[in-house]
């Protein structure tokens, strides 16, 4: 492997990495996330069926427990369920300290505070007095989700609150200089942050209203709200998506273009971030076509439904509009689908790297991939739990785990749990999974985003030694 | 653990389990024959020895865990009656599934997962150990054998 070639795979890597760790933030959640659209789309005031009562789950709902749910998540990725409860602690500090939903600080505070727990745990290791443990655990997190909370109430909120501020004022900036097409530019990002009301409402329906008023209909009813981009994104997953993510798009369809829940979409875009440029070029599109064809709704379609958008469009307007949603749709369904396919080719040449790595674990090459699954992935910096797994978790795994424990105790290393388990009981807190090459296919197939060591020698094998060093100088740069 | 040096455990368990035979014709009776001791006190049903070729047949050769040398076992599903192991020594080594050669066996029956690990401790204190690696792959009696683990650390 040439220097410039090995470069670029790790910067490959590691957007990888961040992006895989985005998609585990967000995937466990979706079903939250279309609970709470299916209740939107049917029973807010311009919903299926209004109905008051069940409309005030609405608000809670998407102001709490999504991003709570978000957090909590994140939080557990980095430092288990202690991690968990900090993310939440943090997490609620930003939700009551600004007045819009909190996603994008909930996916912030929630791996930031199961960081900070798993500094302070780290830190605490081996000095707590025998008897306290259930004591400073709990008072740990109490104190320090304590200042967390505040924390984020006034520095992690009024951030994001002020990012909010500079959207509104650069919308009427451009409004005001009259270069529409450009608004999506600031109105997809502004959505996928869940700032879509907040636009919509906030500063195109007032300016649409003005329109309406003098001339029967406004294109700023649509510049934000057109289901098109949206549509051809989740299209795009469907088709061209990876497993969890293309098997809830085509739900998320429904829900998003014929319910007008544009938040289905948003976690997708969030999972894959690059995405955003499909759904500017969606936007772009959508409002050049409006705009070309004079065309406008009468008021705002609210949720942005196909459906409203057809109740909404006056007599002269339809040839217009339904081309708009038509072309937003098309471009962004394109350019999602390069970016899903070109992603795609680059995980496939990863999953060919590895298992050429796993046929040659023996082979000097093996100890650099190693180095790098471990340098790179966010939740095996640090490594403190290290499982070895086989098929009944009492022969060559108990095997393995004790054979490690006593390396890393002739080291001097402590603090690291090594622990034997069938591979379906491996916990998910683990740092690193260690398993035979012969069970890799099943360890990948119940632990997918984990380090997953393969070996071929339980006892002394190349991956194991390099393990050892690794961790090694992990506890020496710590000390 | 024991870090006074005797492993006490696994030549316990393997006293009259051990057996040293020239060559055997095939993988699958290395295990039976390797289990024989354990099947003949009761330690193990017949079910439990088929379900240690079958892990092999489903999971592949990770049974053997370094080379030359190979831990036979699978899941307790009732066919253990107590914790137990048994050794076999080859003179010349059977060839496993993807041509792994294999001279020694320790056959394991865990009853439970943990009620054995001072077993597995001992084992991998022998395997860790080069030196001892080597010495056991020529022992040729069970005394060798014994007193080879005895002397380890």
């Amino acid at each position: 492997m040439s220097s410039v070639a090995k470069q670029k795979s790790s910067i490959r890597a590691r957007i990888q990495v961040v992006g895989g760790f985005l998609t585990n933030m967000v995937m466990p959640n979706i079903g939250a996330f279309i609970a709470w659209g299916i209740l939107t789309a049917l029973f807010i005031p311009t919903g299926w069926f209004p109905n008051e009562k069940l409309a005030e789950i609405v608000g809670p709902a998407i102001t709490y427990l999504l991003p709570l749910l978000l957090a909590s998540t994140g939080g557990r990725m980095v430092a288990g369920n202690r991690g968990a409860v900090m993310g939440a602690i943090g997490a609620i500090g930003l939700i009551v300290g600004s007045d819009i939903p909190m996603f994008l600080g909930a996916m912030i505070i929630g791996p930031l505070g199961g960081w900070v727990i798993k500094k302070f745990d780290k830190s605490l290791e081996n000095r707590m007095p025998a008897g306290f443990e259930m004591i400073i655990n709990n008072f740990s997190i109490g104190i320090l989700g304590f200042i967390l909370m505040v924390f984020s109430y006034y520095v992690i909120g009024p951030v994001i609150e002020g990012a909010n501020a500079f959207v509104t004022t650069s919308i009427k900036a451009m409004v005001a200089g009259g270069y529409l097409p450009l608004l999506s530019l600031i109105n997809e990002p502004a959505k996928v942050l869940f700032l879509n009301n907040v636009i919509d409402q906030g500063i195109y329906y007032p300016l649409g209203m003005q329109d309406t008023l003098s001339s029967g209909k406004s294109i700023f009813f649509t510049v934000a709200s057109n289901p098109g981009p949206g549509l051809g994104l989740l299209l795009a997953f469907s088709f061209f998506g990876k497993k969890a993510a293309k098997k809830t798009a085509p739900g998320a369809i429904i829900i998003h273009f014929f319910g007008g829940i544009h938040e289905l979409y948003f976690p997708y875009v969030l999972m894959k971030p690059l995405t955003i440029i499909a759904m500017i070029a969606g936007g772009m599109t959508g409002i050049t076509v409006f705009n070309l064809f004079h065309a406008g709704l009468v008021a705002g379609p609210s949720p942005g439904s196909f459906i409203s958008y057809l109740a909404l469009t006056p007599k002269g307007s339809f040839l217009g509009m339904l081309l708009g949603v038509l072309a937003a749709t098309i471009v962004s369904f394109v350019i999602t689908s390069i970016i899903l396919k070109l992603d795609n080719k680059s995980d496939d040449e990863e999953n060919f790297s590895s298992s050429l790595e796993k046929s040659k674990a023996m082979k000097a090459e093996g100890k650099e991939l190693l180095n790098e699954i471990i340098t790179d992935a966010p939740a095996a910096t640090e490594i403190n739990k290290i499982s070895f797994a086989c098929d009944a978790g009492a022969g060559s795994s108990a095997l393995g785990a004790t054979t490690f424990r006593k390396r890393l105790q002739k080291k001097n290393i402590s603090g690291i749990e090594v622990k034997h388990f069938r591979i379906e009981d491996v916990p998910d807190d683990s740092d690193i999974i260690v398993v035979h090459k012969d069970l890799y296919e099943r360890a990948l197939l119940r632990h997918k985003g984990k380090n997953i060591v393969t070996i071929s020698n339980y006892i002394d094998d190349p991956s194991l030694r390099e393990l050892l060093e690794t961790v090694e100088k992990n506890k020496g740069t710590e000390a | 653990m024991n870090e006074e040096g005797l492993n006490i455990m696994l030549s316990h368990f393997l006293k009259n389990n051990t057996k040293f035979l020239q060559s055997v014709p095939s993988w699958e009776e290395s295990i039976q024959i390797a289990a024989q001791p354990l099947l003949d006190q009761g330690a193990i049903t017949t079910a439990y020895v088929q379900a240690m070729i079958d892990n092999v047949h489903k999971n592949g050769p990770y049974i053997v865990i370094v080379p030359g040398i190979a831990m036979p076992h699978a899941k307790n599903t009732g066919n253990i009656n107590a914790t137990g192991m048994s050794f076999l020594k080859l003179e010349t080594p059977v060839l496993f599934p993807e041509g792994k050669e294999v001279s020694l066996l320790f056959v394991l029956a865990a009853e439970d997962s943990t009620g054995h690990l001072e077993l597995i401790t001992d084992l991998s204190s022998m395997l860790i150990d080069e030196d001892v690696m080597v010495k056991l792959l020529q022992v040729s009696s069970e005394t060798e054998l014994i007193s080879l683990i005895e002397e380890v650390e």
